[in-house]
Formats: structure tokens, sequence, C-alpha cells
């Protein structure tokens, strides 16, 4: 092998030497000029040594295959000559350049001709044999050139062949930066459309908290959060946008530019498409820009809707980046984990700086009872970010505590106002003055907004736990940092006391295992309800409408609770009974205090007098008892029980204790009346009347109901 | 001359001295005026500090960071005779003067954001010239290919940096055409990604800002002094402190809708007040000089970059080859300029933005903290 190359190179033929004299000097010409030197070229490669006139001749049936062989062969040549170079210890008295040198740059530049033409079927990408043929070139001229600098001072002749080879290069490698452009950049546009539909599904308004009015809101979990759990919605798998054609073309022309010096700039391309193509993909997810001050000055309904798309472009684009863009950079630069991580924490790093600036700006505003739900979203989000940062650590920790150093100043600012806004509720509800009776004993929309202010806040439950325990452990170090500030300014020994303290900070925080700290302060507003209800009750003048609504409202709470698994852990076993126990005291309540009055009048006392029974007090009798009924079936029809148990248990209940009772008044004391007119006057109800008109009570309707009858 | 200034200082606290005496016990008040005192003095030995270097250092990533860290001594004393003063600031006409300056300080926030934006383009900067430095490694003999490597590396430079400088939607036109007439058919501009000046909208102006936070930017009269026992004075000290360090920054760093036409009027009384205004005089006429009149960004680096680039543009214009020793020369010089730059700006970048940022989160806390006490006094009352 190293005895054939200076051989031939020993001879160059004349036909070249014009031909070196006659190349343009720039590499733009030369691609301009390439179609009418092409002959020429051809005609070199016929000419050139005998051994390769075989292989020539064998491929000259396609212009192609004939171009490739005389590729191949050139290549060959140029491998011994690069063998040779590399294997000279002594720089100063190299060999001649051979004429295939030149020959090589001219097919190379030949091919980026080809590629460029516009003709579509020879674009690069289209055969794929080519392609590498052609990547194997640039491998080689980037040898070759880095071969030339070294003998460049020794030999005047290396420095013009350096300019040629140099000149290729870079023209190849500018070819390659553009290819590599286009094929990052054509997936965007791609990437692009998908994502689009994407994004209507997430448009969808969520229904509002909105505590000035104890409005109607039952939202949950799910609408609060705006988002169906997108990570199922979406397999990973098929989200990136870039066939697996594209992704090895795109990771050939990596490793070709970064072997062959241009890293700098290949990293550059990626890095600004990416980026660009990512952001791209955030402002059609409805990404804003917006200012610290824009955030400040936003009202709540304007904000609450950003802070939802906030929400679920971080996680959409959190997903992006550490999913997609990641196994992109990856397959990319496979083979080079130093660029692909590099590039990788910058994307990460930069889109997540985009992030943190709104959060900022909603851990600045106001505390209000309304924004709850939506900070604790976002500070749920930020949670989840840093565990992603946590799985894509590359071991490197600098990025990874700047990032998350970064996520933790907004997230505990969130945290804090979420805490504060809780532990606001109880207040709020305390300064409550409200002296307006619910009509006919419904649900209080004060207990109501209460308990589904609570059912929502019970799916944040660890966060909510995570938070109390976080101000806790910050309170504690604020006050251990006190205390030894004013041990530094006390001049007796400080320990006895310290000691003491600790130790009494040691049993309540032993005392306060068994309940969290979110926990108990939910507890206290379980207390607060509780309280509300019973002076809301008082509002009512009618004691059997007092109970109604305690009935009506306890069990509202009752039922809210039993529906969440959470809501009954934190409400606990003990005080679901004592609310149950409750609950049966002021049906019994009721029932002393509606029934037990008329079944006074079904009292068989006082009504014989010396053994007989007395007419005109059994008349008076009947005449209350259909007075009384009357009027309780009037009122309590119109009054309220939504809970159809409650409602059914409760006429149950009724027609237990009234119809036995009046059948049998009726079934002793019927006959004393003379049947006829007196018995029609005074006996208007028969038990099955009763036990319909039971039927009616607690409907709210009961004008309708007894209008309707009537005509 | 700086004691005279103290003695000035010295004055205004003066005025007050006898009155407040009258009015409270001795005991308390003569510590607060102790540290008013100090930190006036502190304060004005900072900015003559600042103001003591040559042309050459002025305005460098340097003293840039030296500003930001005198920035933040400031601020962390202005917090700690806020915290030590708890039970005066809730007190009227205190209180109003502090939520002016928590408002005035939440307008600096968008600054510094948008300041850190600057940084990063100037970040993406770098890293196109370190592409010139790959080029034209000295270490090798250079050919023709390498020469038009980094010339098409500073055309990538000279789209982003003139992106930068007006960015309206004509650039992206611009910068085609620029392309096109400059690089051939092949070039594709990277400079319409206009990768950066991202954390504001389209329509947020630096100079608006700076405008905003300078808003009602008085000296408190002397009545003013006597009614909250001399906190106006920190107040209105720490609230100028502010408007001037973000309008330095603004001057320094590429932002969006730069204007430095913000006017500073601060009676001669305050100590400190000398010192700034030489320093922005300083930095008024850099802005008017010919050179830097259209500059992005003042920054010392800034315009080092541009020199270098159009220097090395005039070499790789001016190349024949093979290189004679002369040439050779001027390009192994040329590149170790540039090299100096680029070592500057990987160095000062990184910690710049962190104190950007430690500025930043100081504000907020100091914010919330202070909202936090007259809330609580709100709560009491």
């Amino acid at each position: 092998m190293e005895t054939t190359a200076p051989e031939k190179s020993s001879s160059p033929s004349p036909r070249n030497q014009n031909f070196v004299s006659s190349a343009p000097d720039s590499a733009d010409t030369h691609i301009e000029n390439e179609d009418v030197k092409h002959p020429d070229v051809e005609d070199e490669i016929k000419e050139a040594p005998v051994e390769h006139e075989e292989s020539s001749s064998a491929a000259a049936g396609s212009d192609a295959g004939e171009k490739a062989s005389d590729l191949d062969s050139v290549s060959d040549e140029i491998d011994q000559f690069l063998s040779l170079l590399s294997s000279m210890e002594d720089k100063s008295t190299p060999p001649d350049i051979p004429d295939y040198v030149e020959v090589f740059c001219k097919l190379v530049e030949m091919q980026i001709f080809t590629y460029d033409s516009g003709d579509s079927s020879a674009r690069f990408g289209c055969n794929p044999d080519d392609d590498s043929r052609f990547l194997e070139s640039v491998n080689r001229i980037s040898k070759l050139t880095n071969v030339i600098t070294k003998f460049c001072s020794a030999n005047s002749y290396y420095a013009v062949s350096l300019n040629q080879t140099s000149s290729v290069m870079q023209c190849a490698m500018n070819f390659l930066e553009n290819e590599f452009h286009a094929l990052l950049e054509d997936s965007n546009s791609k990437r692009l459309k998908k994502e689009d539909s994407n994004v209507r599904a997430l448009k969808t308004k969520q229904p509002s908290f909105s505590s000035n009015s104890y409005s109607n809101s039952t939202s949950n979990r799910e609408s609060s959060n705006g988002l169906p759990e997108s990570e199922s919605d979406h397999p990973e798998e098929d989200s990136s946008p870039h066939s697996p054609e594209v992704v090895a073309r795109l990771n050939k022309i990596a490793t070709a530019m970064i072997s062959g010096g241009f890293e700098a700039e290949c990293c550059h391309v990626y890095s600004m498409i990416r980026h660009h193509a990512v952001r791209e993909a955030m402002s059609k997810m409805g990404f804003e820009k917006m200012s610290l001050d824009d955030v400040h000055k936003m009202n709540w309904d304007h904000l609450e809707q950003e802070i939802n798309r906030w929400c679920s472009i971080v996680k959409e684009t959190s997903k992006l980046v550490f999913t997609t863009e990641r196994n992109l950079i990856e397959a990319v630069f496979s083979g080079y984990p130093s660029i692909y991580q590099t590039l990788f924490k910058d994307l990460a790093r930069s889109v997540i700086f985009k992030f943190l600036n709104f959060a900022e700006g909603v851990s600045m505003t106001k505390q209000a009872l309304e924004k709850l739900f939506k900070v604790l979203d976002m500070f749920e989000v930020l949670r989840d970010l840093n565990l992603k940062i946590n799985k894509a650590s590359y071991s490197d920790d600098e990025w990874e505590n700047e990032l998350k150093s970064e996520i933790c100043t907004p997230a505990s600012r969130l945290g804090e106002l979420a805490y504060c806004i809780f532990c606001d509720l109880e207040g709020s509800i305390k300064s409550d003055t409200g002296k307006t009776p619910v009509p006919f004993g419904g649900h209080h929309p004060m207990i109501r907004w209460i308990i589904n202010y609570l059912r929502v806040l019970s799916d944040y439950k660890d966060s909510m736990e995570e938070l109390f325990e976080q101000h806790q452990k910050s309170k504690e170090r604020h006050d251990e940092t006190a205390e030894s500030d004013d041990h530094e300014n006390d001049s007796k020994p400080p320990h006895a006391i310290n000691n003491n303290n600790k130790n009494h900070r040691n049993n309540q925080n032993q005392k306060n295992k068994k309940m969290s700290g979110f926990r108990a302060q939910w507890m206290v507003i379980m207390h607060c309800v509780d309280q509300v209800a019973e002076t809301k009750s008082k509002l009512y003048k009618d004691p059997s409408l007092r109970y109604i609504f305690l009935m009506n409202n306890g069990r509202y709470m009752l039922q809210k609770i039993k529906e969440s698994s959470e809501m009954q852990e934190l409400v606990g076993d003990a005080w679901m009974k004592k609310w149950s126990s409750d609950l049966r005291t002021f049906h019994k309540n009721y029932q002393r205090e509606t029934w037990g009055r008329l079944l006074q009048c079904l009292n068989q006392e006082g009504l014989q007098v010396n053994g007989k029974v007395y007419k005109p007090a059994l008349k008076e009798r009947f005449k209350n008892f259909n007075a009384m009924f009357d009027e309780i079936h009037k009122t309590q029809g119109q009054w309220v029980v939504t809970d159809s148990q409650l409602q059914s248990e409760l006429r149950v209940s009724i027609s237990a204790v009234i119809i036995p009772a009046y059948r049998s008044f009726l079934a002793r004391f019927s006959q004393y009346l003379d049947p006829g007119r007196q018995t029609e006057k005074y006996i208007k109800l028969q038990p099955e009347d009763i036990e319909n008109a039971v039927e009616e009570l607690f409907e709210g309707s009961g004008h309708l109901s007894m209008a309707r009858k009537r005509t | 001359m700086p004691a005279t200034d103290y003695n000035l200082g010295r004055s205004i606290l003066g005025i007050r001295r006898d009155q407040v005496h009258t009015m409270e016990g001795s005991q308390g008040v003569s510590s607060l005026e102790l540290e008013l005192e100090t930190f006036q003095r502190q304060v004005t030995d900072r900015f003559h500090d600042l103001g003591s270097v040559g042309p050459e250092e002025l305005l460098s990533l340097s003293w840039i960071r030296k500003l930001l860290d005198c920035f933040l001594c400031c601020q962390d004393e202005f917090r700690a005779i806020l915290f030590n003063h708890k039970n005066l600031i809730t007190k009227s006409p205190v209180d109003r003067l502090i939520a002016e300056f928590f408002e005035r300080s939440v307008k600096a926030l968008d600054v510094c954001n948008a300041v850190r934006d600057g940084i990063e383009q100037i970040r993406q900067w770098q890293k196109i010239l370190d592409i010139v430095l790959c080029a034209l490694d000295t270490h090798r003999s250079l050919g023709e290919g390498q020469f038009r490597r980094a010339k098409k590396a500073l055309i990538d430079l000279a789209i982003a940096m003139l992106d930068e400088k007006d960015s309206n939607t004509t650039v992206a036109q611009r910068n085609r055409s620029f392309g096109r007439n400059n690089v051939g058919r092949d070039h594709r501009s990277l400079g319409h990604f206009r990768s950066l000046s991202w954390s504001v909208s389209r329509s947020w102006s630096a100079a608006r800002q700076l405008q905003a936070i300078g808003n009602n930017l008085t000296a408190p009269r002397g009545s003013e002094v006597v009614a909250t026992s001399g906190l106006a004075v920190p107040i209105y000290t720490m609230g100028s402190i502010l408007l001037f360090v973000m309008w330095a920054l603004v001057a320094a760093i590429p932002c969006q809708d730069r204007g430095l036409q913000t006017h500073f009027s601060i009676p001669r009384q305050f100590s400190w007040s000398q010192p700034i205004l030489s320093l922005h005089e300083r930095i008024g006429e850099e802005s008017r000089k010919r050179e830097r009149k259209n500059a992005c960004g003042l920054l010392k680096e800034i315009h080092q970059i541009e020199k270098c680039a159009r220097h090395m543009n005039e070499l790789a214009d001016s190349v024949q080859f093979p290189l004679t020793e002369d040439k050779e020369g001027e390009v192994r010089q040329r590149v170790e300029e540039l090299a100096l730059v680029c070592e500057a700006l990987k160095g000062g970048l990184d910690p710049l933005e962190r104190q950007v940022r430690e500025v930043f989160h100081r504000i907020v806390r100091s914010r919330t903290e202070g909202l936090d006490s007259l809330g609580r006094a709100n709560h009491h009352e």
C-alpha cells in the first residue's frame, strides 16, 4: 500500500497540471462551472492508472454507477495517501501531493452540486448509497485537510492544496449544515400541525370557584384541573414527529459534522431550531409572554384562565422536552453523550425558566379564598416538574441544583400562599354575619359552599399536608434561630432553658403526630361549619323548621363527605358517628315538636266524663286534629328536604307514629259520632288521607299541590 | 470631597434631630438616627467606589457585577432598617411610602427578567464567536476554507446583533436580503430565530418600565422627614438606587426598547447624589459617543465584540493565499483579541445572570416580608 502511493504521485501527467492551473480560486465558482468541467473530470478518471481501468469500464453502463466507482477508486488512493502522511515522523520532507487529491475534491464538489441541482430525485436523502458514500467522502476530506495543514509550512504545494481541500470541506460542511437545518425544520412544521389538534382539546373553559357568590358550584378536581390526564392520552412513543429515517439521517449528518470539527456549528443550528420549535409549540398552545406587571394588574377571572392555560402548557411542554426532545437529541447525537447532555440541559433550562416568571407573578398576588385551588394546581405542576428533573438527571449536580432551586423559589412561595389562604378560611367563615334564614329550611348556601370547597380541597390532601409540614419546619427553624439569637445576648447559660423548650416541643410533636397539621386545621373548619349550622338554625322561629334545617344541612354535609374517601379519612369516624347521632337527635326533636303536639289530640284522656264519652270534647278533638293536621300539611308541604332518603325516612317515621294512633282513635271513637252529617263534619280524614298527605310533606311545593287538588 | 458630602447628609438628619427628640423618647430614636446616618454614609461610599473606575472599566461585565453587589448590600441594609423598626413602618405616612416603594420594586422585577434575556442573547453571540475561534485555530496552518468558515460565522453574528438592535418585524425581511446579498443562495440565516427576549411581551418597553419605576420619586420634604421619624430618607434613597441600578442595567445589556432618557434629580444635600449623578453623566456620555450610538448595549464587552468582528471581517476580506508571514501574525493577534473577549464573556455572563436572579429574589423577598408586617399590623388594628 505505502509503496504504491508515492509511485503514482511521482508521475503527474501534464493534463493534470493544466487542470490545476485552470481551476478557479473559489469553491463557489467551482460549483457554477462544474457542468462545464464535468467531462474533463470524466476524461481524467479514464486516464487514471491502469489498475483502475477495469473497474471504470465495468461500471460504464450507467452514469451514476460510473461516478460511484470513480469515487471508490479515488477514495482508496486517498486513504493510502492519508495513511502514508500520518505515518510520517518527519514533517519537513513530505511527498508530493498526488493528482487524485484534486480529483477527489472535484468529485466531492460535483456531488454537492448534484444534490443542490434542484432535481428532486437527486436530493440528499433520496439515494442512501450515494449519501453514505458522500458522508464518507466528507470524512475523508476533513482528514485530508487536517493532515495537510501539518505540512504546509514545509511545502508550499501543500498550502495550495490546503486551500482547495479546506474550501471543499467548508462547502461540504455548509451543505450538511443546511441539510441538517432543513430536516429539523421540516419536522417542526409537521409537529405543529399535530399539536394544533391537541391544543384544541385543552382549551375547555373550567367552571370557576368564586367565593363572593356562594354559588351553586360543585366543581370537582377534574374540572378544576381542566385537563384530562394527558399522559395516558398520548402514548409517548408516537409523539415524535420525526420518522426513524429522518432521525437516522440527522444522526449521520451530525456525526459527520462533529468528526469533521464542526461541532460548534452543528450544535448551534440544532439548539436554535429546537429551542425555536419548542417555543413555537408553546405559543401554539397559547403561551403568552407576560410581564410581572401584567400579572399583577390582572383581575381574578382572567388570571384564573391564564393559570389553567399555564398548567396545561407546562405539563404538555415538559413532556415534550423531557420525552420527545430528549429522545431526539439522544438519537441525533448518539455516540456523543457529553454533547447531547449539554444540548438537552440547555434546552430544558431555557424552557423551564420561561415558565417560572408567571409562577412568580401569581405567587405575589394577594391571597383570596377563590385562588386556593389554582394556586395548588400550580404548586403541583411545579412539584411534578421537579420530579421530572430528578428523573432526567445525568448526574450533573450543578444543573440539577440550579434548576431545582429556581423552581423551588416560586413553588414554595405558591405553597405559602396556599397555606395562608386555607388558614384564612376560618376567619372568613366566622366573619359572616348574614341574618336571613334560608326559606323553608333548605341548604344554606354558605354551608354548601364550604363543604364543596372542602370537597375540592380534599383532593389536594397530600399537597396540603406537605405544605403544612413545610410551614411547620420553616417556623421551627425560624424559632430556633430566634431562640439562639436570644441566647447569644443572654449572659446566663442557656442550656437548661433550651433543653426544656426542646423537650416541650418534642412532646407536642409527638402529640401532633396523630393528627397532621392540615387535618387539625381541617377539623377546625369542620367545627366552624357545625357552628354555622347551629347559628343559622337559630334564625328560625319555628323549632320544627329549625330541626328540618339542621337535618337538611347535616345530611348534606354527611352525604358529601361520604362521597369522597379522602374527605371521610380527613373527617374521621368519630366525627361521622357524632354527626349521625346528632342527626338522629334532630329527627327525634322534630317528631316531638310537630307530631307530638298533634298526638295530643288523639289522647284518650279527658274524653270521658264519668266513664262515658263526652261528645263535645270529642268533637273539639276532631276539629283540632283536622285543623292542626291541615296546618302542618300546608306549612310543611312548603318545606324542603332535597335528600330523597331523608325525605322518605321522615315520612315513614311520621306515618309510623301518626297513622296507627289515628286509626285506633278512630276505631275507638268514631262510633260516638252520629253517622252521616256529623261524621262527615268531624271525621274529615281517613287514615289513607293522612298517609297521602304525609307523602306530600317536604316537597317544597306545598302550595302548588294543594292548589292542584282543589281544582 | 466626600467628607463635605457626609456633612451635608448629616445636616438633613440634623434638622430632624431636635424636633424628634421633643416628640418621642430619646433612646430608641437616637439608635434609629445612627442607623439612618450609617446607611446614608455606606450608600455614598459604595457609589463613590463604583465611580472611581477608569473609562475602561466602567460598564464592563465586572463593573456591572460590582454595581449589582452594591445594590444587594444597600437592599440588605435597607431591609434591616425596616426590620428593626417594624413598629414605625406600620404608621402613617411611613406605611404609604413603604407601599409605594414596593410597587416600584415590583416594576424592577420585569427589568431583571428582560436583562436576563439580554444576557442570554450575549451568550448566543459568544457561541458564534467560538465558531470563529474554532475556524481560525492558529495552531494550524490556515487555508481559504477556514477563513470562509469564520466569515460565515461572522455574518451570523452580524445578523444576530442587528436583530437585537431593532426588534421590529421588518428585521426578518432585512435579514433575508442581508443574507442573500452576502452569503449566496445556500446560506440560511439563523437570525430570524429570535431565540430570546422572551420573558416579556412584544409591547413591553424597558424605557417605559424605567419611567414607571421613577414615577413620583421625589425627595421627601422636611415635614415628611419629621413625620416619618426620618424613615422617608432611606425609603427615598433606596428608591433612587433602584431606579439608577435598573437604568444602568438597561443601558448596558440588550433589551427590548432600551431608552436612556431617565432623568435624575436628586437634591445635593443627599451625600450619595454626587456619585450617582456623576455615574449617570458618564454613562450618558458613553451612549452619545458616535461609535456607540446605535449599540444594542453599552456593555464594554459588546463594544469589544463589535470591534473584533469588524477587524476580523476586514482581515478575512483582505487575506491572500498562501498567507504571508505578516498576515499570519495579524491573524494571530486578532484571534488572540477575540479569544480574550470570549474568555471574559464565558467567565462573566454566568455569574452576572445569577446575580440578576439574586436581585430579583431579594426584591421579592423583602417585599413579601414588608407586606407581611404591614398586613399583620392592619389585622391587629
